[in-house]
């Protein structure tokens, strides 16, 4: 009896207090929209460049989260009832894609998305791409001399027993970086059963079947017993082989040339695969029930002007801009200087999730010899 | 009069409801500890018994590799705390025991971890002794690969085994050295003392150590991000089935599987160790303790102390000299670009918005602590004992547990709807960018929650030491109670409130685990920021971080010692008498 005397004299206490609290501190910020919070996948030093820059230019004050794309999506979907983001800015487009196939999506046109390559141009003006870039392996010169191999120059390479404990990705729930890796992987494996046998690598849609998608996942059970970790952000493992701590990462190209430019210069090289890399086109997208979707849509308008693509180079992002217009550095991997695979970004995209978890739950968590 | 009272808690009751402030004070509590302690535990065990959540506990715990993850993480904990305790007794016994230099130097070095932020040692250590450490690649040509256990051993150990030598110290201070005069007139020697007198008296020290160190490891999630390798435990999984796939049945399931071993080991620690307690803790010792004279094993011992201090010293020194190189180890030119990036660039907001929630977190705490210490030892009601548990709570849970219950009650409005008054919101969305404070309530909440047990027990400890009619005196001379708390009680327990707030703030500063998932976009944590670093390898702004954060927290210490340091005339009066 006394007990629940004292619970109900909580309650009530608390009724009491609680409409005071909600009163005054929310402020209707979304009222003036002179704030922007950009949810930014790209490296950190790039989402500040970016945020400043827009700041700069339009006096919007906006503020930034920097989370790796499967994070990102993670989060977003999370949030959906009362988004804190309003623009989301860079990674793999297939995370735009699984976004906007989940409902997370506000389509949006901008004015210059006809100077874009129609690849770079989402379902529904649902996605923009903001820039591109090819994966590669980043490897330590003197980890590989030690170890008396040399560059990886193909996916089988990394397989080798020299290699155990050596290599690091990222983790594709995690990190776009990683999942673009196995999508490149599931593409070479429907490519190789194609070629075996019509009809057994990609249905009638052209998306990968499930037996290239078991085939990825079988070599990445290989692979594991050369990781030494996932790490959650993508471009985490160049950082691994750049003070030795690993001998190859799979990151993206652009990442492995940022650390050579940035005081790595000779002792990381990048390689690609020749039978095939992967690529990306980081997206940018509205999200659905944006609070400031005034200053979102100003942040996509503004995003594939010249000005905003011209900031990647000052901070040595050196993917390649989309919008043609921009001036394109020379220390940037040429995509036409690389063998790329036919990456089905939309595939790659409706898989996203369930690949990711089937990842965590059959991969990740095995323990290795 | 007492006695009376003793036996009839419902009269208790009664007598604090007379007193508006203290039934409001105890009111407070119990809304505080069911809204900030209770709720998200009982929701995150809610959400891991959804059918889903039972599938997921079938599929986990009949799974191979599941089982290995489990059995990987206690095997972790049993090692950190055997090698902690371990250490943690050494170093205790050789402040206590044996007459060496440096003594209180060494001292000194065994205190920093506390201060420390998560990572720091982590990363010094894969700095020195990793795959291309400056120790072992430099100077041994060895490629050691600290990755997994072995790495995560020495780093956990190293970071939290001053718990267990400030607790071991505290003990062995307290022993009466009596029973040391009395067995060596029975002809005993030093080793037969040590073996048949010390230890046996502070087994349940020891065993109490071993089970907080066991705890604090195996929910420890910062050092197996950074350093696991492909050594999986039960944190790190939790913390990819939140931030990479936001599925939170499995992240529940997973934290009701890593809450089983930590409050079976609290309610041990809690209900056996504390009952077989020995330890007569008089307050002040009847002697000085005898010291080991022998010459080698006093060197010995010496030379063991010595070198947990250089290494200490090592790791700090490498952390100092890496957030004033560009690169260390691969380009060693001095530079402040590190502590500019942290003061002046997108990482000042962090440093200002921690130390901000710390400092609003750590008076909430501290006096918490003790209203609750003091309901506790003071009064006699129902719920008592239930009130010191549920606070207790707060630590004996892992700081994911927390975490990833306040997501699950926090993050929309708890709202209640009443007949005539409609839908009342009781408590407004804390959790995320949008809430209230841009998120920064449900994170103050958590500094509270998890720095509260430790002034709650400082607290218990020395409220149980003064004789309550101190306070009696108070009231018949005419004083309120709420008068006596803060005239009499308050500045009796001083040291005790003091220690309690010191460590609410390290606490605040440091803690990693539960802030993890409520950081936004709006309220940035030190801690998180730091991992960020640490885990794209910009180890350089990482350690200027860290040399800041330590920083911070000695100038709050000066503060705090300055503000609650003024002594009282009831103090005085005290002193006087004594």
């Amino acid at each position: 009896m006394k007990k629940l005397s004292v619970i109900t004299l909580c309650l009530l206490l608390a009724a009491a207090v609680a409409p005071v609290m909600v009163a005054s501190p929310v402020a209707p910020v979304e009222a003036q929209e002179d704030t922007l919070t950009v949810l930014c996948t790209p490296q950190e030093d790039w989402c500040v460049a970016m945020t400043q820059a827009f700041e700069e230019e339009t006096g919007i004050e906006t503020s930034y989260v920097r989370m790796s794309s499967g994070e990102s999506l993670a989060r977003i979907r999370a949030t959906q009832d009362d988004p804190e983001f309003s623009v989301w800015w860079g990674g793999p487009a297939d995370a735009f894609i699984a976004a906007y196939e989940e409902g997370l999506i506000e389509p949006y046109e901008p004015e210059l998305a006809s100077v874009l390559a129609p690849n770079a141009v989402g379902v529904d003006h649902s996605w923009h791409g903001v820039y591109v870039g090819a994966l590669g392996f980043c490897s330590n010169v003197e980890f590989l001399e030690e170890l008396g191999i040399e560059a990886p120059t193909s996916w089988e390479d990394l397989l080798a027993p020299e290699l155990k404990s050596n290599v690091a990705v990222a983790h594709p729930a995690t990190s776009g970086t990683a999942f673009t890796a196995f999508w490149t992987i599931v593409t070479l494996k429907a490519d190789e059963l194609e070629a075996a046998e019509a009809g057994t690598g990609y249905d009638e849609d052209g998306m990968p079947t499930q037996a290239a998608i078991d085939n990825a996942f079988e070599y990445f059970s290989k692979l594991h017993q050369n990781i030494l970790q996932y790490t959650r952000s993508g471009a985490a493992p160049g950082q691994m082989a750049a003070n030795g701590e690993i001998a190859v990462a799979i990151i993206f190209s652009h990442d492995c040339v940022k650390l050579q430019v940035e005081g790595f210069e000779g002792i990381v090289v990048n390689t690609f695969p020749e039978e095939g890399t992967g690529y990306e086109i980081g997206g940018m997208g509205l999200i659905k029930g944006a609070p400031e979707p005034e200053a979102a849509k100003m942040w996509i308008e503004w995003a594939l002007s010249v000005d905003a693509q011209s900031v990647a180079g000052t901070v040595n992002s050196l993917q390649l801009p989309t919008n043609p217009d921009t001036p394109v550095s020379d220390l940037s991997v040429k995509l036409n200087e690389v063998n790329l695979v036919e990456y089905n970004f939309i595939a790659a995209g409706m898989n996203r999730t369930a690949i990711a978890e089937r990842f965590d739950a059959e991969i990740a968590p095995q323990p290795t010899e | 009069m007492n006695n009376l009272i003793r036996g009839r808690p419902i009269a208790e009751f009664r007598r604090i409801i007379q007193d508006p402030v203290l039934f409001i004070g105890l009111i407070l509590v119990v809304v505080f500890i069911i809204v900030a302690i209770l709720s998200p535990i009982y929701m995150m065990v809610e959400e891991s018994l959804t059918e889903k959540g039972q599938e997921l506990f079938d599929r986990y715990l009949n799974s191979p590799v599941y089982r290995t993850i489990i059995r990987n993480t206690l095997e972790m904990g049993l090692i950190v705390a055997a090698l902690g305790t371990t250490l943690g007794f050494l170093l205790a016994y050789i402040q206590v025991k044996v007459d060496v230099p440096f003594k209180r130097l060494m001292h000194i070095t065994y205190l920093v971890p506390i201060i420390s932020p998560p990572f720091a040692v982590a990363t010094a250590v894969l700095l020195l002794f990793g795959r291309n450490g400056m120790i072992s690649r430099g100077w041994f040509g060895i490629r050691y690969d600290i990755y997994g256990l072995d790495g995560l051993s020495l780093v956990l150990t190293l970071s939290y085994f001053t718990v267990a030598y400030m607790n071991l110290k505290g003990m062995m201070q307290a022993l009466d050295p009596a029973l040391d005069e009395a067995a060596t007139n029975l002809g005993a020697n030093k080793f037969r003392i040590f073996r048949t007198v010390t230890v046996p008296m502070l087994i349940p020290g020891i065993a109490g150590s071993f089970l907080l160190l066991f705890v604090e490891a195996i929910a420890d999630l910062g050092n197996p991000l950074v350093m696991g390798g492909n050594y999986e435990v039960l944190s790190t999984r939790i913390y990819v089935s939140i931030v990479g796939l936001y599925n939170t049945t499995a992240a529940a399931v997973l934290s009701v599987i890593l809450l089983v071993p930590s409050l079976l080991v609290f309610m041990v620690q809690r209900y056996w160790i504390s009952r077989t307690s020995v330890v007569s803790v008089t307050g002040k010792p009847t002697g000085t303790p005898q010291q080991i004279t022998h010459p080698l094993v006093r060197w010995l011992l010496f030379g063991a102390g010595l070198f947990v201090s250089l290494f200490i010293l090592l790791i700090y020194g490498t952390i100092f000299a890496g957030a004033f190189t560009k690169i260390l180890n691969i380009n060693n030119d001095l530079t402040l670009d590190h502590f500019d990036f942290v003061i002046n660039g997108y990482g000042s907001e962090a440093m200002k918005d921690t130390t901000k929630l710390a400092a609003i977190a750590t008076p909430v705490a501290g006096l918490l602590g003790m209203v609750i210490a003091f309901l506790v030892v003071r009064k006699r009601f129902m719920g008592r004992a239930a009130l010191d548990f549920a606070t207790m709570l707060g630590i004996a849970v892992p700081g994911t547990i927390i975490g990833i219950g306040y997501l699950l009650v926090f993050n929309r409005p708890n709202e209640i709807t009443l007949p005539l008054l409609g839908t009342i919101t009781l408590i407004p969305k804390l959790t995320g960018g949008r809430a209230i404070f841009g998120g920064a309530g449900a994170i103050v909440l958590v500094f509270i929650v998890r720095s509260v047990p430790a002034a709650l027990r400082s607290g218990v400890a020395a409220l149980s030491q003064i004789d309550p009619s101190i306070e009696e005196a108070s009231i018949s001379l005419g004083a309120d109670n709420i008068g006596t708390f803060r005239r009499i009680t308050l500045p009796l327990i001083r040291p005790a409130f003091f220690s309690g707030l010191v460590y609410a703030f390290a606490r605040s500063m440091t803690t990693i685990s539960a802030i993890i998932f409520l950081t936004t976009s709006r309220t940035k944590i030190m801690t998180h920021q730091i991992l960020n670093e640490v885990e794209n390898g910009r180890y350089g702004n990482a350690f200027a971080y860290c040399v800041i954060l330590i920083g911070i927290v000695l100038v709050a210490i000066v503060i705090l010692s300055v503000a609650v340091g003024t002594t009282t005339g009831a103090e005085k009066t005290m002193e006087g008498g004594a």
